[in-house]
């Protein structure tokens, strides 16, 4: 059972990076069990407030990830996540909030181990960010 | 607040004569025939079943308070709908933001009391700041508002510098909190009390600690918040009295025609109207007023970032066809959310050329206007 304060929240876009996760399910490779993905259709419709959400709710970490550069399957998203990314970390640090418990990244469609490696480094340092900063357990 | 029969008692909803004249008056009303305060009044009185409470409309209000000064029989329409809607939110309703709730949730994370702020990195080492001193400067969430608006080209952290820049020429080092939190004056008004109530302790705490006498904010909303809804034991004041309490050294420095827009809070909540308008006329600027002026003023169309969608945008809009028929090339105002609200009306490519108007606060006026002389002198 993963802690509560442990818990990471990866965003994840239809296309390219849900299809990572959908691979690295049919092949069987693991990832920690506080990891949980969230599947929205494109990060460009996320908002700095559902990211400042999930810290608010006790989150340790939240992970962004899209289609690489210029293969966005909507053209433009990928710059709109990049925009609103930028809102949330100016926001994030105004709230005091360690920039390394937010990040931006894409991956190509079908990469399963690549998802595994992404999502563990990133538990790793934003767990042990939360934890230095002695976050309090909602 | 636990009862509709105590909202309906507190906020003398009984003495409503069904006159219709809040409704006449009502932005909301002009242009969405199916609100109307009037009618919200009356139904609430003859529900029996808490009905109301999950009425969507009882989140359009702007709480304005135009209603609430026409009133013959002193309704308080404005605390009447703040308190509903304390009570629909323990039905498990509440209102919609249009930012994805960014706003309130920065707002309910600034309410843990172990949070530890990096709220000021905008102090440049030009701006002067004490450890004690008379007055406070409260910033209010204007940073956090550039981070969010700054691609429409919203003035944040420009608001804060300037103030502190003005201050500074008024001989005053203001104290300004490293761990301040919002006002929480969204909070109250979309009835999430709790949450209000925890900011306001923290934020009280602080302030009384710093032995202050007075508070001085750049927000028309901190304004109203912290003079009416806290108990501080200080003075607290708009920026914009502050400075017409000290005209004679204002630099009459700068030329144009501009318009003043009331915030409903300094205006209407907190009866300032006449102050921002000394100020504008000491710069050397010529006032050009709207036909809607003074407590007449239109509200910029949205309140606590709730309920924005196109009635919101067309009263922004006709107040901005307002201040452009009266001939103004800007319109001044006093709250960062007024301003923000006009840029965005303002960003719709299919109103450039008809809206040749600029947005500008008060505060940025003034410190725009100090080193035109300072640049000259
Ligand atoms: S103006 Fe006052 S008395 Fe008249 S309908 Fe409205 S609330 Fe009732
Ligand atoms: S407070 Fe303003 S928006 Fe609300 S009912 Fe009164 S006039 Fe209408």
């Amino acid at each position: 059972m993963s802690e509560p304060d442990s818990r990471i929240i990866v965003y994840t876009c239809n296309w390219s990076a849900y299809s990572g996760l959908e691979t690295a399910g049919s092949q069987g490779l693991s990832y920690p069990a506080n990891v949980h993905p969230i599947r929205v259709m494109c990060l460009g419709r996320l908002h700095p407030g559902l990211i400042l959400k999930a810290l608010e709710l006790g989150a340790a970490g939240v992970l962004l990830l899209g289609c690489p550069p210029g293969e966005c399957h909507y053209l433009f998203g990928n710059t709109r996540a990049e925009e609103l990314f930028q809102q949330t970390l100016a926001l994030a640090r105004l709230l005091g909030i360690s920039e390394k418990r937010l990040k931006l990244d894409s991956l190509a469609s079908g990469q399963g181990q690549h998802f595994v490696t992404l999502v563990r480094q990133f538990a790793e340092q934003a767990i042990g960010e939360s934890r230095a900063a002695g976050q309090e357990v909602p | 607040m636990e009862t509709i029969e105590q909202a309906i008692k507190e906020n003398r909803a009984y003495y409503c004569l069904d006159c219709g004249k809040c409704t006449s008056v009502c932005p909301i009303s002009w242009r969405e025939p199916l609100f109307s305060p009037r009618t919200m009044v009356e139904a609430t009185k003859l529900d029996t079943n808490g009905a109301v409470l999950h009425d969507g409309r009882l989140w359009m209000c702007l709480t304005c308070d135009r209603c609430t000064q026409i009133c013959p029989s002193d309704v308080h329409f404005i605390d009447f709908v703040r308190d509903m809607r304390i009570l629909a939110r323990g039905a498990s309703e509440e209102g919609h933001c249009s930012h994805g709730a960014t706003i309130q949730t920065w707002m309910r994370m600034m309410a843990d009391p172990s949070l530890k702020q990096n709220r000021l990195d905008w102090l440049t080492d030009d701006l002067i700041t004490a450890e004690e001193s008379d007055t406070v400067y409260f910033v209010g969430c204007l940073p956090h508002y550039e981070a969010l608006f700054g691609k429409i080209g919203a003035q944040g952290v420009e608001i804060a510098q300037s103030a502190v820049r003005i201050l500074n020429h008024l001989g005053i080092e203001p104290i300004v909190l490293a761990d301040e939190r919002c006002c929480g004056h969204d909070l109250y008004w979309e009835g999430e009390s709790d949450t209000f109530r925890q900011l306001a302790a923290l934020n009280t705490e602080m302030l009384r600690a710093t032995g202050a006498k007075r508070l001085v904010t750049t927000c028309a909303e901190c304004a109203r918040t912290l003079k009416m809804d806290y108990d501080l034991g200080m003075e607290v004041m708009h920026m914009s009295q502050l400075l017409a309490q000290n005209e004679s050294q204002l630099p009459n420095s700068i030329s144009g025609k501009v318009t003043y827009h009331d915030p409903c809070r300094l205006g209407r909540h907190l009866g300032v109207y006449e102050q921002p308008r000394q100020v504008i006329a000491a710069l050397g600027l010529e006032m050009a007023e709207m036909a809607h002026n003074r407590g007449r003023a239109v509200c910029c169309g949205t309140s606590a970032w709730t309920h924005c969608g196109p009635t919101a945008k067309s009263i922004q809009v006709e107040r901005l066809r307002e201040a452009c028929a009266a001939g103004a090339e800007t319109l001044v105002t006093t709250c960062v959310k007024c301003q923000i609200h006009f840029r965005c009306a303002l960003d719709d490519p299919h109103l450039h050329d008809e809206l040749n108007i600029e947005i500008k606060d008060l505060t940025t006026l003034v410190a725009e206007a100090m080193e035109v002389v300072s640049a000259n002198g």
